[in-house]
């Protein structure tokens, strides 16, 4: 009976032991998510910055669909593909920023060659996880004759709404035509359609 | 000895009679050539000038008309066909003498999704029809056409804006005639209306 007793005894303190520990890993956890919530810098719309994105399309001199980082310098907005030329846009001449939101496929090509040779129609089953939200950026600005230019770029969600505030910050102007609109959507800027 | 540097001379002076036939024959090739390329580009003469792209009523995202506005410069410059591809408010516009304005208004479009084509493969197309006007300066219509650019299996979205450009070029660089007859005669300028289906 003693022996049960204390069998049982040291079951619970081994289980009071794990809850502890779990108890302590999740406060250290926590902590430490805080902690570097609390680290991030807080956004000054001033401040240099500088995010990865994807150019999809419009940027003077840079491929499509390439990789590179946006950031910006004093009064200019600029995209360098790794190990090229910085290309730059003056942030004046930014007439419009549109944000949107896009859902798109991972994996690219090989992921697709994956799901296509996946039998049993196992790839659609792939492709209903295999997708991502991304924010794209949409620009209009104009060139020194005055023509009118669009540029697209596609970027981590959450990310667009930084650059969106550091280009309205800097001189960038929205939509006049959307003052109505703007009014609406509390932020001067329509929001795309996924 | 005497025989072979007769054989050997005669063997140069045909070679070099051959050399020169054919030379004579690409030479007039080549001549034959320029004319008809000249004859078959009148448009050439022509610049045009891409306005942004009129949703219309419809809820077009914007990222979308920015594409097909930078799709359809980049597709007409492939072309050729024009003098100069000018952007909209470009100031070079005014001292261009030839200028056509290309309008592009939206007149449907269903919007899809990515995941659900990768998904069903037979829903979640997206397309876009759009009516496309070659103009002249005085509003005159050269060109009117229907065009449709979808995506329906793969690729993202603004791939049906890359589609639609490229059918938007293709109809145009069809329809040279027209650009050519509106070159010849200016004050009454025929309209061609057809709707291209992609």
């Amino acid at each position: 009976m003693y022996r049960l007793f204390a069998l049982g005894n040291d079951k619970g303190g081994w289980r009071a032991r794990s809850a502890l520990v779990s108890l302590g890993a999740l406060l250290l956890y926590s902590g430490i998510s805080a902690l570097a919530q609390s680290t991030a810098p807080p956004l000054n719309a001033n401040t240099a910055f500088s995010i990865r994105a994807i150019h999809l399309l419009g940027w003077p001199n840079t491929k499509n669909n390439c990789k590179g980082i946006l950031s910006t310098q004093d009064n200019l907005l600029q995209f360098q593909q790794g190990g090229k030329p910085v290309t730059q846009v003056d942030i004046a001449s930014v007439r419009h920023v549109f944000l949107g939101e896009e859902s798109m496929q991972v994996g690219g090509v090989p992921m697709k060659i994956g799901k296509a040779a996946a039998p049993y129609g196992a790839g659609r089953v792939v492709s209903l996880f295999a997708h991502k939200k991304y924010d794209t950026l949409t620009l209009e600005y104009v060139d020194s004759d005055g023509g009118v230019h669009g540029a697209i770029f596609q970027m981590p969600k959450g990310q667009g709404e930084l650059v969106r505030t550091q280009l309205l910050a800097r001189g960038a102007s929205s939509r006049p035509g959307e003052g109505q609109a703007a009014n609406q959507d509390s932020s001067g800027v329509t929001h795309e359609d996924e | 000895m005497k025989t072979n540097k007769r054989s050997l001379w005669i063997l140069s002076v045909a070679a070099s009679v051959i050399v020169l036939a054919f030379s004579s024959q690409l030479h007039g090739q080549t001549a034959d050539m320029k004319p008809s390329d000249a004859s078959g580009s009148p448009a050439k003469e022509w610049s045009v000038q891409v306005e942004r792209i009129d949703a219309g009523h419809l809820d077009l995202a914007p990222s979308l008309q920015v594409a097909i506005y930078e799709n359809l410069l980049q597709k007409l410059n492939k072309t050729k066909q024009f003098k100069q591809v000018l952007r909209e408010g470009d100031n070079k516009a005014s001292e261009l003498p030839k200028l056509l304005i290309l309008k592009t208004t939206v007149v449907k479009y269903t919007r899809g999704s990515e995941t659900q084509r990768a998904v069903t493969t037979v829903s979640g197309a997206t397309m876009l029809t759009v009516q496309s006007q070659l103009i002249t300066r005085d509003g005159k219509i050269v060109l009117e056409r229907t065009v449709h650019g979808n995506v329906r299996f793969f690729g993202s979205n603004l791939r049906a804006t890359h589609n639609l450009a490229r059918n938007i070029a293709k109809a145009i660089n069809q329809s040279n005639l027209a650009v050519a007859r509106a070159s010849d005669r200016d004050t009454q300028l025929p309209t061609v209306n057809a709707e291209v289906t992609k």
